[in-house]
């Protein structure tokens, strides 16, 4: 492990969501760390708690969420903080930029007064001067003639578009932090690329938490990767290190699903996160699985330099 | 085009209210019963064969039936409704009197009624699942399960009878037989139907509010503009408001049409003399010309305020683009 000081630690943080069929477990005692300057992919399947992971650090979540454990941003515990504190962070210091490309941005209002907005109320800058810096900031996310697009309402922009302005307004306040929710999804191969090449061109120095689905994407971009599974974090390490040799069998499962790798899927589907497995939650579905998989639940343990895996056979 | 798009709305409004002229004259004739006959038997106890035919040849009706529905439709464009039977003037003017009326009271109680059913929706829809949510949606309901006409009888009774604050019916006092029309006594008098019909409508503006609002509140725009670090009020003024809005405005156009059938309980309650008397007058005494003009009017007053909604529309939502040449 690095001695560096983490820019954003997340400890034990378990999220329920209570519904009519209870309550269901979308992260259970996630531990991460967030490094200055990384970024960390946050790989796995849809429902998985990747996004959910996500939307918890800015609290984001709907209000009955149950949220126990810790996060902490530069020593401060933003679970504690109120409301007002949270508000002063959120587009500051820590931004989001949302999946679902499509319904993010506000249909009636002009995209560049979207972008304005943010600019104001945390740069201080007004009228023309927000609408400026607005400009210059789809410039960044290389928007064809910016100064007319910022004008346009949202229906006028491509998904790609799209994402690139979402992207803006989320610079919109140099955030030290920058939480990326599938950012491309749903994109053709070409604008996808194009998206990959503009988030390693602005984020130099920044910390950057990549939720994605998409190997290739993590693999891109990112200098550490944590896969998640069924609400928990199943392995974590250096990219290559999980990339080329996975130790979880579900990290291995996901790899072997590439198409450049055989395409072989997992068998079974993701267990329910109202009634999960009682021992290890991949078990039901793991060819190695043992006995003692089905009845203990494993803890991370570290199987290589900094590299850790949840699995009874490491430990 | 702009232009060319509005010149089709107005094409369409045309071809609508044709259709409601012929049903208005359709009902006339294919009603049970002969209107003349049955006006002249509060005249006569047996009406002489000549006096009857006298009627049937003033009103037309000894045509044969598809000029009758041609001279009507005419005499409709041309501005002339027919001719009341017991008013003995033309249906217009009548019409024209009362109609001004009935908006004395439903303008305000309209206007009231969408900004405190706008906010106060937006608000509990907001603030779903909360106390004050939960306490006005009730209220809103209890209110809404009130028998309307017993509301207004209840109004009147507490307000004009036991508190005696406001008079208990008629648009002027006494003294305007002296002194004219005072403005001020006509909302005195005024002020209780249009409290009445405010929380009527009122109902019904909430409840689509606060679904709309329910709506809106999920959305992933919405995450963005907190994401962004804004505050609830900012986000619920900006952000939320105006999408929230955008349903609401065809069924405001269509809630103050509805005013004017919610009228006329409550202009025979309080004794108004508006457009909704008129038409329980004009049913007691069977006066059906009078009739088909006030349904004329109700349906004229839908039309234009179905165009009224159709022009804000692409005001309000900018991805609604009229026409081929919207573009600029």
């Amino acid at each position: 492990m690095t001695t560096e000081e983490p820019l954003l630690e997340v400890r034990g943080l378990t999220v329920g969501f209570p519904t009519v069929d209870g309550l269901v477990k979308a992260a259970n005692t996630v531990d991460l760390e967030i490094r200055p300057g990384e970024t960390l992919a946050l790989l796995g399947e849809t429902g998985s708690g990747k996004t959910v992971l996500g939307m918890a650090i800015l609290r984001l979540l709907q209000p009955n969420t149950r949220i126990e454990g810790e996060i902490l941003y530069r020593g401060r515990n933003l679970l504690s903080l109120s409301e007002g504190e949270m508000q002063k962070i959120r587009g500051r210091e820590i931004a989001v930029v949302l999946q679902n490309t499509g319904t993010s941005l506000n249909p009636v209002l002009r995209v560049g007064d979207q972008i304005a907005e943010a600019v104001t109320l945390h740069r201080g800058l007004r009228g023309g001067d927000a609408e400026a810096a607005a400009v210059t900031l789809l410039d960044r996310v290389r928007i064809f003639d910016p100064a007319r697009m910022a004008r346009e309402y949202p229906h006028r922009f491509s998904g790609g578009m799209r994402e690139r302005a979402l992207i803006a307004l989320a610079l919109a306040c140099e955030p030290s932090f920058l939480i990326a929710d599938e950012p491309t999804r749903g994109l053709d191969a070409v604008t996808k690329r194009e998206i990959l090449d503009l988030f390693s061109e602005i984020n130099p120095g920044r910390s950057v938490l990549f939720i994605t689905h998409d190997i290739e994407a993590a693999a891109t971009l990112a200098v550490r990767v944590a896969v998640m599974y069924a609400g928990e974090i199943v392995e974590i390490g250096p990219v290559d290190a999980v990339l080329s040799s996975p130790v979880h069998p579900y990290t291995r499962g996901l790899l072997a699903s590439l198409p450049e790798r055989g395409m072989r899927p997992i068998p079974g589907s993701s267990p329910s996160l109202i009634t999960l497995p009682p021992g290890c939650r991949f078990s039901p579905r793991c060819t190695r699985a043992v006995g003692r998989c089905k009845k203990e639940h494993p803890e991370l343990v570290e199987v290589g330099p900094d590299h850790d895996a949840r699995c009874m056979y490491y430990d | 085009m702009r232009a060319a798009y509005i010149l089709r709305r107005l094409l369409y409004s045309a071809a609508a209210f044709g259709i409601s002229v012929t049903i208005a004259f359709a009902l006339l004739h294919f009603m049970p019963g002969d209107y003349i006959t049955q006006y002249l038997e509060q005249i006569y106890v047996i009406a002489p064969p000549e006096i009857v035919r006298a009627y049937n040849r003033v009103y037309g009706l000894d045509r044969p039936l598809i000029e009758q529905y041609f001279s009507y439709f005419l005499g409709v464009l041309q501005g002339d409704w027919g001719y009341s039977l017991s008013y003995s003037r033309p249906v217009l003017a009548v019409i024209g009197e009362k109609l001004v009326w009935t908006l004395v009271i439903i303008l305000p109680a309209t206007v009231l009624a969408i900004i405190v059913g706008i906010v106060v929706g937006a608000y509990s829809g907001w603030k779903r699942g909360s106390k004050i949510d939960l306490a006005l949606l009730n209220g809103m309901i209890f209110l809404r399960a009130i028998p309307s006409y017993w509301l207004a009888l209840m109004i009147l009774l507490i307000f004009a009878y036991y508190l005696g604050l406001f008079p208990l019916g008629g648009y002027v006092g006494l003294s305007a037989l002296d002194t004219g029309i005072d403005p001020l006594d006509v909302m005195n008098h005024a002020a209780l139907p249009i409290f009445t019909l405010f929380l009527f409508s009122v109902t019904g503006t909430y409840y689509l509010m606060r679904n709309s609002m329910l709506m809106t509140a999920g959305e992933d725009y919405i995450v963005t503009a907190r994401a962004k670090g804004l505050d609830e009020l900012t986000i619920l003024r900006k952000h939320a408001l105006r999408n929230a809005m955008l349903p609401m405005v065809t069924s405001i156009a269509l809630e103050c049409a509805g005013m004017i059938t919610g009228s006329i309980f409550v202009e025979t309650i309080f004794s108004w003399p508006g457009l909704g008397m008129l038409t329980f007058e004009a049913l007691k005494v069977r006066d059906i010309p009078l009739l088909q003009g006030i349904l004329l009017i109700d349906t004229l007053l839908v039309i234009v305020a179905n165009i009224a909604a159709d022009l804000i529309y692409p005001l309000v939502d900018p991805r609604v683009e009229v026409g081929d040449g919207a573009r600029t």
